[in-house]
């Protein structure tokens, strides 16, 4: 099979960025959506093609489900995007800009999950900066520039820290080219040990892991609706997808304790952070934090961890789109971010309230959606291979998450308010996230696929 | 050469210490700009006398980008009277902020020591992981946003001491240089200059961004 | 032969270093485009008060009286163990080494210390409260500038790290002895009572040292004060001939070199306070409280040359 084939998303993502810069009226909007529901397609294609190994790409079924995953969610917050953009009232730059933007983003996290190489991983990471830095400060006013700046500084930081990591690995092995070094294999030594370390520590800072994560929350906060949901359903996910590899070849128990003490921290911090949470978006920007601490957890456990790491990954980049486009809707009603201003959702604006529940109720992994499923497979790693009381430390931090989310959630949607006019109308903005929802609960028919993909990496 | 890298190193380190001790943006500016063109000078000399050429075209990125323009574009953003741009309450005081530098300066002697030392065999080694933490704090010791950067790119400058002095040879270390220093413009150009705008307030009160 | 030598030098310090000073008014008043007193204005100055009448406060003790004579006397007994015109140890060389001289300097600081606590005088206090915390401050600055002298020369003996410095351009031009003597250079600055630590003006609400002084006259004065040209003197020479220059001092005991380079010590200090001059008029004084950032650099270079001599050198 060619090579470019498995580019095909990657491609037609950076081509709709290029074509975004025509200036005709609506031309970016449909260039966009036509970009990203095709790379979609392209993307599930290659779920049926088998794995890849050349010099520049590493295709196996992992990254064919990172990229799949990365579609989808481009694709939504695109669609989403066209209703939402006209919330914001004095933009950063013309819309074009925006969409420019947007593509160029999606393009850089689909070129990270599909190379062969720590090094143009790493650009690819660093990039994913660059074009999203500007998308942060979209809404153009005071506390949403300086929340971009403390992401663009953090974030760097936390670049250099893993380029160094990068450097490291690099004067041990002699090449940074990942499939070469998965198959070769070389002395581990302490060098080594600490690159890696650093490599977790680095991209963690993008992931939002713990000792560095403190850019995530007001970035979250800040951003308009779209990019919220696209940062936190994928882009970190892309990030903890260089960690997995790391992981993968530096296949060492220190280092592997070391990324589930940060999973532990990550997830204790997120949970108790959550319970004084005033503001609703940055109440779920630390639900993200939590989240993404698990699927570290997952990651550095391997096995069937690993498993339920990727259907955590999936099925909550799925539910937690779906609630940040929610509370961009609830913000253009409500115009304000506080929890205790927003009242009786479920009555003023039905659709929103009841998804807003439902997929609140699946970030924080509840039964029947794919999110339960995947820290069942992770908990069930932690009791496998370390001591009791971690997983009911975990288990019961996820309880304190689950509590304060629905909680916090449920006085938003049931409380009692004057004004209770129904406006709202089956549009856009409100069918995308319910789709979203839905993608979160049907993860759960498709985990033996997903097991499949990655074990075999490909599905016949 | 070794004793030219560690001249050089030291020298950095100095700077990086003055910066710590300056108040006035403008004069951290300047004292950046010295920085950048020594690194660029011995990555230069490096690079000519080892054969290197992506050692040089660093030495170059270096001098054009970190050395002229960021600092040049820096100063034009300072719109306000140039004895008014300063750091009027740093996060740690000054006094004590050159001192926990130093620290840190020790701190990464000792960690190269018993980390890299063994296998590397060079005792220099530890100047720029100095240089590199020392960046980090100035970032966090201040809250102007022009210092804060510079901060981020007395890492860089250190990052590129680093892989030319100790780990020739690394791929895509042009790449990264460019990306790097691409965040450092778009930083400027997109965000610093909106913050100067309106620098009238003070970066604490914005009450949302905080638990 | 020696003891004749160590007359030399006494007469030598306590002779020129009213001067040095008169001529570092003078250069001053030059760049600032005025006339300036005569160079010879301190001598003058000691000369006018020594005739004057001695007036001491009425609740004050001896120690008050005492004070300037004893300081003058500590100083003037350290001219005899520095090396300042020769380089070899003159009759009481011997009797301490540069910790010892460390040790007589905060000895006459201290009772110049007590004496101005003595005078009862609000100013006095006020001057010496700041004198006390700066060197509080800068003392261990001046330790880490012997310990790391100690490491360099293997003694702590001045003489032979003159003679260390003179021989081995390996260490002359090392990083460790460059931060040391940057850092002495900082210290120094202190030590004088230059800007941009301290200014020597009238009306100075800023004043250190000069407040110390406040309730002296007379003779306790003009004693008092000689003793801090001859204490800057010593100290500007120690920073000449063994952090920076260490060239030319005579090696061996020979009367016609000893001279000629008595010319050329002077020369050296001239090229010093000409330094000084313009380092002083091209700077602004600091606030009071900044001083201490000022101190914390100077430490951090001082310890910066562990880490340059650890670095370069390693372990010995």
């Amino acid at each position: 099979m060619k090579a470019y084939v498995y580019m095909l998303p990657t491609i037609i993502s950076l081509a709709g960025a290029l074509l975004c810069l025509v200036r005709r009226v609506f031309f970016e909007e449909v260039v966009s959506i036509i970009a990203s529901v095709s790379s979609v397609f392209a993307a599930f294609t290659l779920l049926f093609l088998p794995n890849h190994f050349g010099t520049f790409l590493y295709v196996d079924g992992f990254s064919k489900i990172m990229l799949l995953l990365v579609s989808v969610v481009y694709a939504s917050t695109v669609i989403f995007s066209t209703t939402y953009m006209k919330y914001i009232e004095n933009p950063l730059f013309e819309k074009r800009f925006y969409y420019l933007l947007m593509n160029l983003f999606a393009f850089s996290m689909m070129f990270t999950v599909s190379v062969n190489n720590f090094g143009l991983m790493w650009v690819g990471i660093e990039a994913t900066t660059v074009t999203s830095a500007l998308l942060v400060a979209t809404e153009n006013d005071e506390s949403s520039i300086e929340a971009t700046w403390r992401y663009i500084i953090v974030v760097s930081v936390g670049l250099i820290i893993s380029l160094l990591s990068n450097i490291f690995i690099y004067s041990v092995s002699g090449t940074l080219n990942f499939g070469t070094m998965l198959n070769h294999g070389f002395h581990v030594d302490r060098i080594l040990i600490i690159g890696a370390m650093m490599a977790i520590i680095g991209y963690g800072t993008k992931a939002g892991i713990f000792p560095m994560h403190t850019w995530l929350p007001d970035v979250h906060g800040r951003a308009p609706a779209p990019v919220s949901a696209i940062f936190s359903g994928i882009l970190l996910a892309v990030a903890l997808y260089v960690v997995a590899r790391v992981l993968e070849i530096v296949n060492v128990p220190m280092v592997r304790e070391f990324a589930f003490w940060l999973g532990l921290l990550t997830v204790l911090v997120a949970a108790m952070l959550m319970v004084v949470q005033k503001h609703y978006k940055r109440l779920f920007a630390y639900s993200t934090m939590e989240n993404m601490g698990m699927v570290l957890i997952g990651l550095s456990i391997g096995k069937y961890a690993f498993v339920g790491a990727v259907v955590l990954v999936i099925s909550h980049a799925f539910a937690k789109s779906s609630v940040f486009y929610l509370s961009g809707n609830i913000l253009s009603r409500y115009k304000s971010k506080k929890i205790s201003d927003v009242k009786a959702v479920s009555k003023r604006m039905p659709f929103t309230g009841y998804n807003l529940m439902f997929s609140a109720l699946a970030v924080t992994g509840t039964p029947p959606f794919g999110t339960f499923v995947g820290e069942l497979l992770i908990i069930y790693g932690v009791l496998k291979y370390f001591p009791t009381f971690y997983a009911f430390l975990i288990v019961s931090f996820l309880f304190l998450a689950f509590v304060s989310v629905n909680y916090k959630v449920g006085t938003m949607v049931f409380s009692e308010s004057d004004d209770v006019k129904v406006k709202e109308r089956k549009r856009v903005g409100t069918i995308v996230p319910m789709v979203n929802t839905i993608l979160a609960f049907l993860v759960i028919f498709f985990i033996p696929q997903i097991q499949e993909l990655l074990s075999k990496g490909m599905i016949r | 050469m070794s004793q030219v890298f560690a001249l050089v190193g030291f020298f950095e380190i100095v700077l990086v210490l003055f910066m710590q001790w300056e108040i006035y943006t403008r004069k951290i500016i300047t004292t950046f700009s010295v920085a950048s063109y020594v690194v660029a000078a011995f990555l230069l000399y490096l690079g000519v006398s080892k054969d290197l050429p992506y050692v040089v075209a660093l030495s170059i990125i270096t001098a054009v980008v970190r050395g002229f323009f960021i600092p040049w574009y820096m100063k034009r953003c300072i719109v306000r009277d140039q004895w008014r741009e300063r750091e009027i309450k740093p996060v740690i005081s000054t006094a004590m902020s050159i001192i926990i530098s130093l620290l840190i300066v020790v701190f990464a002697y000792i960690l190269y020591r018993v980390t890299f030392f063994n296998t590397l065999h060079l005792r220099e080694g530890s100047i720029p992981m100095a240089l590199l933490l020392q960046g980090a704090f100035l970032i966090i010791s201040r809250r102007n946003a022009f210092i804060q950067l510079i901060g981020y790119m007395t890492m860089e400058n250190a990052l590129f001491l680093f892989e030319g002095y100790l780990f020739p040879g690394l791929p895509f270390i042009i790449e990264a240089g460019v990306v790097l220093d691409l965040i450092g413009v778009i930083a400027i150009a997109g965000v610093v200059v909106r913050m100067m705008k309106d620098s009238s307030s003070d970066v604490n009160d914005f009450d949302e961004l905080k638990g | 032969m020696l003891v004749f030598l160590s007359i030399v030098q006494l007469l030598y310090v306590l002779l020129l270093s009213p001067l040095i000073f008169g001529i570092l008014a003078k250069i001053e008043e030059r760049i600032e485009s005025k006339n300036g007193p005569s160079i010879f204005q301190p001598y003058y100055d000691l000369y006018k008060l020594l005739r004057k009448e001695i007036v001491v406060p009425n609740h004050s003790s001896p120690i008050f009286h005492v004070a300037p004579y004893v300081s003058f006397a500590l100083y003037s007994s350290l001219t005899l163990v520095l090396p300042i015109i020769t380089d070899f140890p003159l009759q009481f060389g011997p009797i301490v080494d540069f910790i010892g001289g460390g040790l007589i300097f905060g000895a006459a600081a201290a009772i110049k210390k007590l004496a101005s606590l003595d005078s009862r005088s609000n100013y006095s206090h006020l001057g010496l409260s700041r004198a006390a915390s700066l060197g509080a401050l800068s003392e261990p600055i001046t330790v880490l500038i012997f310990i790391m002298f100690g490491v360099m020369a293997k003694s702590n003996n001045p003489y032979v790290i003159n003679n260390v410095l003179q021989t081995s351009s390996w260490w002359y031009l090392s990083l460790t002895h460059w931060f040391v003597a940057a850092a002495f250079f900082m210290v120094l600055i202190v030590e004088l009572g230059r800007l941009p630590i301290e200014r020597h003006s009238t009306a100075e609400l800023g004043m250190i040292d000069q407040g110390m002084s406040m309730e002296y006259s007379g003779a306790d004065l003009a004693f008092e004060k000689w003793g801090g040209y001859v204490k800057k003197f010593l100290l500007m020479s120690v920073f000449l001939n063994i952090y920076t220059i260490p060239f030319f001092v005579p090696v061996k005991v020979n009367l016609g070199s000893i001279l000629v380079y008595g010319g050329i010590h002077f020369l050296k200090l001239l090229g010093l306070i000409v330094g000084v001059a313009f380092f002083e008029e091209s700077i602004s004084k600091f606030r009071l409280f900044k001083n201490f950032d000022y101190i914390a650099f100077a430490f951090s270079l001082a310890f910066m040359s562990f880490l340059a001599f650890y670095v370069t050198v390693g372990r010995v």
